[in-house]
């Protein structure tokens, strides 16, 4: 947009009614804020019910005044005044370190209760060997595709099919915290790896970085059980929230380092923090008497107010989250791609852009009869490979595979359903960022003989990636919070754990919803169900500024 | 809402326990027994033993059973089903219950009788088009009745012109014939103010057996212009709010909640004089609208473990004062009909 | 991936290879899937509703109570008790849940899409934009919540006290603020589509900033603005939770008052309608879930009923909204 030339030429004119200007500006203004800030009061009254800061000791605030907001006001103050750009890193690792370890604990809760470690680890290790024959052919020229692709399915079949069972029965095996430092820390070091050598440029570096990061989960791992905070903890939070913000933080100062002195700004507010609570337990101030607490996000529900607690519902969400990504990152782009890239302009496609755009405006609860009709009744059985319609008449036996998933409620369907319900979203905005890739550097790979596939992979993806990542991620957060499809595929009101994917089916949302209806007691109403709403709001929030942030690092 | 579970851990003294059980050993390697992997470990500890009609079953305790148990029906059963569900689960880690309220029809019509569900609850007995589609569908229900549940009529507490009600008033207010709009259209002494009417909505069995009772099946059906929610709060709330309102519900909230309205006493059926809503009119049957609550195990599910013994369990807290009255507000079953439900469910574990 | 690779890659490959087709086929796969899912909903809604209409039952085998197409469009009653299942008192309510939401959505999401696309500078628009975000992504569930906690209170205490606990009014007003997103998002593209020539043309006559933003933008980005109205209100038609928690159960028919003297009598419909609880077609379904008292499972079967009506109503408008859009853009090239 060329909002430059827009402004200057509109500097000298508008003298004449310059009341009525200002005021219609005033008025566009307080219309642009009504919705928020409507929505911005609604968040502190249900905060307020959620935590009632009210109730903690005025000298509990007064020490958290001093230790805490003074000193970062200061040092925010004073970074802002200098300008050089260490006020954005400040606030950045802030983010990133506010940010990351509930990132952490969603998947702390996975690897808690939901994955045994051992079984994961297994299944790694088999994922691990086809992603290693791979590479390895990939490096090799002299193999044909055919044979490629014939190895990679023996190889994929043989491994899932073998290691996990072969690994899941040896006699000794590390402690969980170990499997999980290994689960979860080689794909984050060799991430790790994998950043650290395209921003320096050089791949020492980057092994470095990925040898240190697995380093340090590991070491974190045997730091957390050494101290009781829990080493599968320990190795997790390292992993998702620790990694990512040395990276940050080291990348930063590498490219500035004038800017290191940003850094003080997360080390005051945790330096605050901690001399804070240091000082209220010593001194004995109570803090407020938060319905929204440790016991609530990690306790079970409750028919009784005060016991009922939030974690299967967390747990649900994060295990239905995980399908949708998995189901709906993949297919989202493929369908992006196609569009874009190889039938652009085909009847086909147009068919199916216009086809999408519609999807985009089917209400949730049509999808949800969706998932009703055909993947909880219809398939209930299974899905036909080999259906009665054929099998009879050639006297064999019909093949449905997948009975357990697919049923009223379970957690498969309800994955099922949100992905279908976000993938219009999904395409539109992968659609969006692949188009942004301007067509001169596909022109220079297809100049250079590549072909259509190799373009994508190299050219295409890569820069659309980003974009790709903020439309997934805000689709996700709309997806977080779909209350209605869940309903009506038959989620239940009261769900404990979910053990597998046949589980039925629970959420976040889904529990706000049964403490409104089902369990009335005005304390619900008055501490848990603001307590669960606040978790909700964080979660989407937190999905939502992630996407934000990286739109806007990109988007230039 | 007082403490009224003792056999119940708080959860915040569970979190702190399970904390300190997350020191982890720290050799390297441990010994690899696996196929116990419910879970994050350290509930299946506090069993406490169950004040009365501890488990004699074979297989019995300490959480070894595992499996999931799904749960539908009427949503007056369920804070009895969820109450009960939550202490099985807290002695059982590997088991997930999952309770969802569809109404008593609703849960054997779409889930229970076409096997998509292992119990369902109800707050009448099964009807028989609905025991022909079980059997159609191979689906064995066994009745089982686990409390009482005296529907209350309540009115604000200033609406100090009436404490009692007959079933004819309660016909005039609630018929969709020729309802009357004020107070005095149905009794000159009482006065001439708009009657403001909460209810359940009409997919709750609580509507469905008020209409029955008190309206009667072939009549002319409940009047619609009232305000209906699923929620007993809201109605409580609704009748709070106003001084001429009315409203009914299941007797659970109203005994959690008695001084917020005035529950009213009832003249019909088959008592004499009006009587009040309480646990002893109820379980002597002098409350007129008192009506027993069932739960429906599928003969077939039983045949699961985890099932039978929640089934058992199920049956076995039905007498239980503390959990049945206390914690949910309905009338717990006497030790014969405990004993009743028990020998029916017996035999269809028997049997299946 | 560094250029080397690139360049490996580049010099052994040739345009049919396998490879190539494999990917190609990947990707239409995936494409593909968004049919499918339109052919899905389609199909579900068809076959269950076909089972609940009385014409067309008889061919699927089904027993048992039905209701009949032209009974379901034109009952003025949806009682489930009394097996009356007319769809115009839900869609009553819907339309109450409507108009409510667009008088709040349409006039503050075109001021905003106008000071966001006008008057706004580049750094407050970076602020604004993700907060006006964040109102479509507050789960409807919340918004439900919020309607029946804090604001159906409030406007009882200072504005109506004679507000029901369940009202149209405080439920449309969330879905308003939950569809100002999508207008202003929508029309500010419009917007922003406008060339600045006809801005520039327009301060060259002497035009204020104020004529230019209502004289010429709006007007230049009038079918983009329309469209979006379109798309809001099919949103809030769809819109589920927030209208379960927060308006209600109570299917009714709006009352319509006149206003005129003698024979010149005009009717309008009574806008006390908003302050009583009502019901609309997503609420219903909802209801219809947990729902079955007659037996026979016709409340069940309605549910597909009242979901292919949604459906096609949502059809029609993203269609509508779409022939809006591209029949009156200007063409500026």
């Amino acid at each position: 947009m060329a909002t430059d030339t827009r402004t200057t030429v509109s500097e000298g004119f508008g003298e004449v009614s310059r009341t009525v200007g200002t005021a219609f500006r005033y008025l566009l203004l307080a219309a642009t804020l009504v919705g928020i800030l409507a929505v911005g009061v609604l968040f502190v009254y249900v905060g307020n019910d959620a935590i009632q800061p009210l109730t903690a000791d005025p000298g509990w605030h007064l020490t958290f005044f001093l230790t805490l907001v003074v000193p970062t006001l200061a040092v925010g103050g004073v970074l802002r005044a200098r300008a050089d750009g260490s006020f954005r890193v400040g606030l950045e690792s802030l983010g990133l370190l506010a940010v990351m370890p509930l990132f952490a604990g969603g998947v702390a809760t996975l690897f808690l209760s939901v994955l045994p470690a051992l079984v994961t680890f297994s299944y790694a290790v088999a994922l691990g060997l086809v992603v290693a024959t791979v590479v390895a052919l990939m490096r090799s020229r002299r193999v044909g595709f055919g044979a490629k692709l014939l190895v990679v399915g023996v190889a994929t079949v043989v491994s899932l099919l073998f290691v996990p069972g072969i690994i899941q029965s040896l006699p000794f095996v590390p402690v969980e915290w170990l499997l999980v430092a290994l689960t979860l820390g080689t794909p984050v070091a060799a991430i790790a790896g994998a950043y650290a050598t395209s921003s320096w440029n050089d791949r020492r570096t980057g092994r470095i970085a990925g040898a240190a990061a697995l380093g340090g989960v590991v070491a974190a791992g045997l730091l957390g059980s050494l101290i009781g905070f829990g080493g599968t903890a320990a190795t997790i939070l390292a992993a998702v929230a620790g990694v990512p913000v040395a990276l940050y933080a080291a990348t930063a100062l590498d490219r500035h380092p004038a800017r290191r002195d940003g850094l003080l700004l997360p080390l005051t507010v945790v330096g605050g923090m901690l001399l804070g609570a240091f000082l209220v337990r010593t001194v004995g101030f109570a803090g407020p008497a938060a319905w929204l607490d440790w016991a609530f996000l990690t306790g079970p529900n409750s028919i009784t107010a005060e016991d009922a607690g939030i974690y299967p519902a967390l747990v649900g969400s994060i295990l239905l989250m995980l399908i949708v990504a998995l189901l709906s990152f993949p297919v989202g782009i493929g369908a992006a791609v196609y569009l874009e890239e190889y039938a652009p302009d085909s009847r086909l496609a147009q068919l199916i852009e216009v086809n999408i755009a519609n999807l985009a405006g089917v209400p949730s609860v049509v999808y949800g009869l969706l998932g009703l009709g055909l993947l909880a009744r219809m398939l209930d059985e299974g899905l036909p490979i080999l259906p009665a319609a054929i099998a009879d008449p050639l006297g064999l036996e019909p093949v449905r595979v997948g009975a357990n998933l697919f049923g009223i409620g379970t957690v498969f369907v309800g994955g099922m359903t949100l992905s279908l319900l976000i993938l219009p979203i999904v395409i539109i905005s992968s659609q969006e960022a692949i188009r942004s890739v301007p067509p001169s550097q596909r022109q220079a790979s297809y100049g250079m003989g590549a072909t259509r596939w190799q373009t994508i992979r190299n050219v295409v993806l890569p820069k659309a990636f980003p974009g790709i990542l903020t439309g997934t991620i805000l689709a996700l957060g709309r997806a977080i919070g779909e209350t209605a499809p869940l309903l009506v595929i038959g989620a239940p009101n009261q769900f404990g754990l979910p053990q597998e994917l046949s589980s039925r089916v629970g959420a976040m949302p889904l529990q706000i919803y049964a403490w409104a209806t089902t369990s009335g007691t005005p304390e619900f109403y008055a501490k848990v169900i603001p307590a669960g709403v606040v978790v909700l709001l964080v979660a989407m929030l937190a999905m939502n500024s992630v996407a934000i942030v990286l739109r806007n690092r990109f988007q230039s | 809402m007082a403490d009224n579970s003792s056999t119940r851990v708080s959860r915040r003294k569970f979190i702190a326990a399970s904390g300190t059980a997350g020191a982890l050993a720290l050799a390297g390697c441990t010994s690899n027994d696996s196929g116990d992997d419910g879970g994050n470990g350290g509930a299946g500890g506090d069993n406490g033993g169950n004040g009365d009609g501890s488990t004699t079953t074979e297989g019995g305790s300490g959480g070894s059973l595992s499996g999931e148990i799904n749960v539908t029906g009427s949503s007056t059963v369920y804070p009895l089903a969820q109450a009960v569900a939550e202490e099985f689960m807290g002695q059982h880690d590997g088991v997930n219950i999952t309770i969802q309220s569809t109404g008593s029809g609703g849960g054997f019509q779409n889930y229970f009788c076409v096997g998509d569900s292992d119990i369902n609850n109800a707050s009448r007995p099964i009807a028989e088009d609905e025991t022909q589609l079980c059997s159609d569908n191979g689906v064995t229900p066994v009745e089982l009745k686990v409390a009482t549940d005296a529907l209350t009529v309540v009115v604000n507490n200033e609406a100090d012109f009436v404490d009692e009600i007959t079933f004819e008033q309660l016909d005039q207010i609630w018929s969709a014939e020729e309802p009357p709009t004020t107070w005095s259209d149905v009794d000159s002494d009482w006065p001439d103010e708009e009657l403001n009417l909460f209810g359940p909505t009409e997919a709750s069995g609580t509507y469905d057996y008020f209409l029955e009772t008190v309206i009667g099946e072939e009549g002319p059906g409940m009047r619609t212009d009232y305000q209906a929610t699923e929620n007993d709060r809201q109605i409580v709330q609704g009748v709070q709010g106003s001084q001429y309102a009315m409203g009914f519900f299941g007797f659970a909230y109203y005994s959690n909640n008695p001084d917020v309205v005035k529950a009213l006493s009832i003249e019909g059926g088959e008592s004499d004089g009006a009587v009040e809503p309480s646990l002893e009119t109820a379980k002597s049957g002098d409350y007129p609208l008192a009506r027993p609550l069932f739960t429906y195990p599928a003969t077939e599910a039983l045949a699961d473990e985890h099932v039978a013994e929640f089934a058992r369990y199920f049956v076995e807290q039905s007498t239980n004062q503390e959990l049945v009255a206390g914690t949910v507000g309905y009338v717990p079953n006497s030790d014969e009909e405990m004993q009743e439900a028990m020998d029916a469910l017996d035999s269809a574990i028997e049997s299946a | 991936m560094g250029a080397d690779n690139l360049d490996d890659s580049l010099t052994t490959q040739t345009e049919n290879s396998p490879r190539e087709l494999l990917a190609r086929s990947f990707f239409f796969v995936c494409a593909f899937v968004s049919i499918l899912t339109t052919v899905g909903i389609v199909f579900v809604l068809v076959t269950e509703a076909t089972t609940f209409f009385s014409e067309t039952a008889g061919l699927r085998g089904v027993t048992g109570p039905t209701v009949s197409i032209v009974d379901f469009l034109t009952g003025t009653e949806f009682s489930i008790a009394s097996e009356q299942f007319g769809v115009l008192p839900l869609l009553s309510g819907t339309l109450a849940i409507v108009v409510g939401a667009a008088v709040i959505a349409l006039p503050l999401g075109v001021a905003t899409a106008i000071y966001l696309s006008e008057y706004a500078d580049p750094q407050t628009r970076k602020y604004l934009k993700p907060a006006l975000e964040i109102l479509a992504g507050v789960p409807t569930v919340i918004y439900g919540y919020f309607a029946v906690e804090y604001i159906t209170p409030l406007l009882e205490r200072y504005l109506f006290p004679d507000i029901g606990f369940f009202n149209a009014l405080s439920a449309s007003i969330v879905v308003g603020i939950m569809i100002i997103p999508m207008v202003s998002s929508i029309s500010e593209d419009a917007m922003s589509a406008v060339p600045d020539d006809l801005r520039e043309a327009g301060y060259g006559m002497g035009a204020t900033k104020f004529d230019v933003s209502t004289g010429i933008v709006v007007p230049a980005a009038i079918s983009g603005i329309f469209s979006s109205f379109i798309l809001a209100i099919s949103r809030a038609i769809g819109e589920t939770m927030a209208v379960t928690i927060a308006a209600g159960a109570s299917p009714k028919l709006v009352e319509f008052g006149t206003v005129g003297a003698g024979p010149v009598s005009v009717p309008y419909p009574d806008p006390a309608y908003f302050l009583e609880p009502i019901q609309t077609m997503t609420s219903a379904m909802v209801q219809l879930l947990f729902s079955d008292i007659t037996g026979g499972g016709v409340a069940y079967r309605s549910l597909f009923g009242i979901g292919i009506t949604l459906f096609v109503i949502t059809l029609i408008m993203n269609v509508l909204s779409d022939w809006v859009a591209s029949r009156y853009q200007e063409d500026y090239d």
